[in-house]
């Protein structure tokens, strides 16, 4: 046999052994060489695209760019995907398109110039990873249902607030009405004005709730942490109030905004300032205050940080802390830092804690700033 | 009705609820006073000045029930009304155990409220009327002589006049006039009234 069949058909073993796709084209994105598996990825077989355009295998902007890349390449030698390698949409014999991994070499010394491309199908691999981040949304949502589960009695509390003052508003201007000698103008507008703002307060409540407990995709928009603390703070007031602890709140001038979840973010938040709420329950009246900051630090990143004046970590708590299902709470899931951990991390930040000065824990996180200047953005 | 300078302290964090019984109150013309905080009434705390406390029950720093508890530690004697919310039966009972004199539920009904709040005034003129009943028996006491003093309580620890007679070393005519003058003195109508004023006086606050 000669060398040269020999090794054509020693070539022609290989690529239909591979387990990739295996597809050579001429400097026209003419297809000369399609493998098995190519075959059994598109459901063309060799001899129907054999001479034809490599382009009716993709897909989308790829589908009718594709000569023009061939082109650019042979000219200036700027590679858009050769050498590279990356994800594309590919088109099967039957319209159908399935995700695919793709990388192109270009065959040396050869003329006219040629071009190889190996691909595989990453369907499963994406349909995986869709799943996985499913059911990090589903968890991340099952605790803030069970943390509003938690917090229900407080919350209940929070919109009697309003309704009680709408109650005792409308009852004295009714008194005041039949009163003999005759009405306050005064105090009968103030009565007035006060119900409405008061109803006002009851729907934001619950707003925010709906906000909080609904279930959504992640959605990372540009945020500002003075609203997230905020909002958060609404949510937290009545469990703070019914533990006697005092909430306040230091967020300094125009901080830069920054590029996230709130609604993740608020999750972290009430995590926090929960613990903190525990940590704080047996201390003396004075030093039940949990202060919620947002600044910057000195490196430039955002720091949102809980700090309590509570008797601060055990040696076991700080060991098991970011372990999942620790907890310290009676009826407790033990997942709260753990989730708030993983959420902040995929904020490319960071979740840790350091002593209060004067005694107890704060715990904080840090995020990069969106890339705008300091002050732009105020709320 | 009411007595002169009689004032409805109203202590709770959220200031809504606090300016709507602020009216409520108003209009119906009692006059009232308002607190931000349990810190804030215990600094403008006045024992003199008669009254009732509408208190709420959850706040922050100092909840209703510690001031409460700093109040019975001072002997104070101001008739409290609690406000509570819906989950807060427990503590309402604690309130309660402690001398509350009721505790009503958020929201509420004026009327509810106002019944309540003029409960704890009349507990309050009754408080301090035995309180002014309990100085003038003091006053008396103090009044008797040594001796009248040890006649007085030998008989409020109800021994007969031949067994005070002999603890005492002197004859039971010289008791019987001691006691005479005792009770004439305490102006007491009977041995029993006796009694109740001697154990009255004992006590740090009128029942």
């Amino acid at each position: 046999m000669p060398a040269g069949l020999r090794a054509r058909l020693d070539l022609q073993a290989v690529l239909d052994a591979a387990v990739e796709a295996v597809i050579l084209i001429d400097e026209n994105g003419i297809i000369e060489t399609f493998n098995r598996s190519a075959e059994r990825l598109f459901g063309w077989t060799a001899a129907e695209v054999h001479g034809k355009n490599v382009s009716l295998l993709m897909e989308g902007a790829d589908r009718v760019g594709h000569d023009g890349y061939i082109k650019r390449f042979l000219n200036t030698g700027e590679a858009k995907i050769i050498g590279i390698g990356r994800e594309v949409p590919a088109r099967r014999r039957d319209g159908s398109v399935f995700p695919a991994m793709l990388a192109v070499g270009e065959v040396q010394q050869s003329s006219p110039r040629r071009f190889v491309g190996f691909l595989h199908d990453i369907t499963l691999r994406r349909q995986a990873e869709e799943a996985a981040r499913q059911s990090e949304a589903r968890l991340n949502h099952f605790a803030r249902l069970s943390t509003m589960g938690e917090m229900a009695a407080g919350l209940a509390h929070e919109i009697n607030q309003p309704l009680t003052a709408i109650a005792t508003f409308s009852q004295a201007a009714t008194r005041m009405l039949s009163r003999p000698e005759g009405i306050e103008r005064e105090d009968l507008s103030e009565a007035l004005d006060q119900i409405t703002a008061q109803a006002l307060r009851a729907g934001e409540v619950i707003r925010r709730l709906r906000a909080f407990v609904k279930n959504r995709e992640v959605c990372h928009e540009r945020v500002d942490c003075r609203r997230v603390v905020e909002d958060s703070r609404l949510l937290l007031e009545a469990d703070a109030r019914s533990n006697s602890v005092q909430l306040r709140l230091q967020v300094a001038d125009s901080l830069p905004s920054i590029t996230a979840d709130p609604v993740q973010l608020q999750q972290v938040l009430i995590n926090l300032v929960r613990n903190a709420i525990e940590a704080s329950a047996d201390v003396p009246g004075a030093h039940r205050e949990i202060i919620l900051s947002a600044s910057l630090d000195g490196e430039g990143m955002v720091e949102v940080a809980v700090a309590d004046h509570g008797h601060g970590l055990s040696t076991e708590a700080a060991e098991r802390l970011f372990h999942p299902f620790f907890t310290t709470k009676p009826g407790g899931t033990g997942l709260g830092l753990v989730i708030s951990s993983s959420i902040i991390r995929a904020h490319n930040g960071r979740l840790a804690y350091r002593s209060t000065p004067g005694g107890g824990c704060t715990f904080f996180f840090t995020l990069p700033p969106l890339g705008v200047l300091p002050g732009v953005e105020s709320h | 009705m009411k007595e002169k300078n009689t004032t409805v302290f109203v202590v709770d964090d959220d200031e809504a609820v606090r300016t709507s019984l602020k009216l409520l109150l108003r209009s119906v013309g009692l006059p009232v006073e308002t607190c931000v905080s349990a810190q804030e009434f215990l600094d403008r705390f006045d024992a003199e000045r008669p009254g009732c406390l509408v208190l709420d029950i959850r706040m922050p720093a100092m909840s209703g029930l510690e001031l409460q508890e700093r109040l019975n530690a001072m002997h104070a004697m101001i008739p409290v009304v609690f406000i509570t919310g819906h989950g807060d039966v427990p503590m309402a009972v604690e309130a309660m155990q402690h001398g509350a004199v009721d505790f009503i539920q958020k929201p509420f009904r004026d009327q509810d409220l106002l019944d309540r709040i003029n409960q704890a005034l009349e507990k309050d003129r009754d408080n301090r009327a035995g309180l002014r009943e309990r100085d003038n028996i003091r006053a008396r006491i103090a009044d008797l002589t040594p001796r009248e003093k040890e006649v007085l309580d030998l008989v409020a620890a109800g021994k007969a006049n031949k067994v005070i007679a002999s603890d005492l070393e002197v004859s039971q005519r010289t008791v019987e006039i001691h006691r005479a003058r005792v009770m004439e003195k305490m102006r007491a109508s009977s041995l029993a009234h006796l009694v109740r004023m001697v154990i009255a006086a004992g006590e740090d606050t009128p029942n």
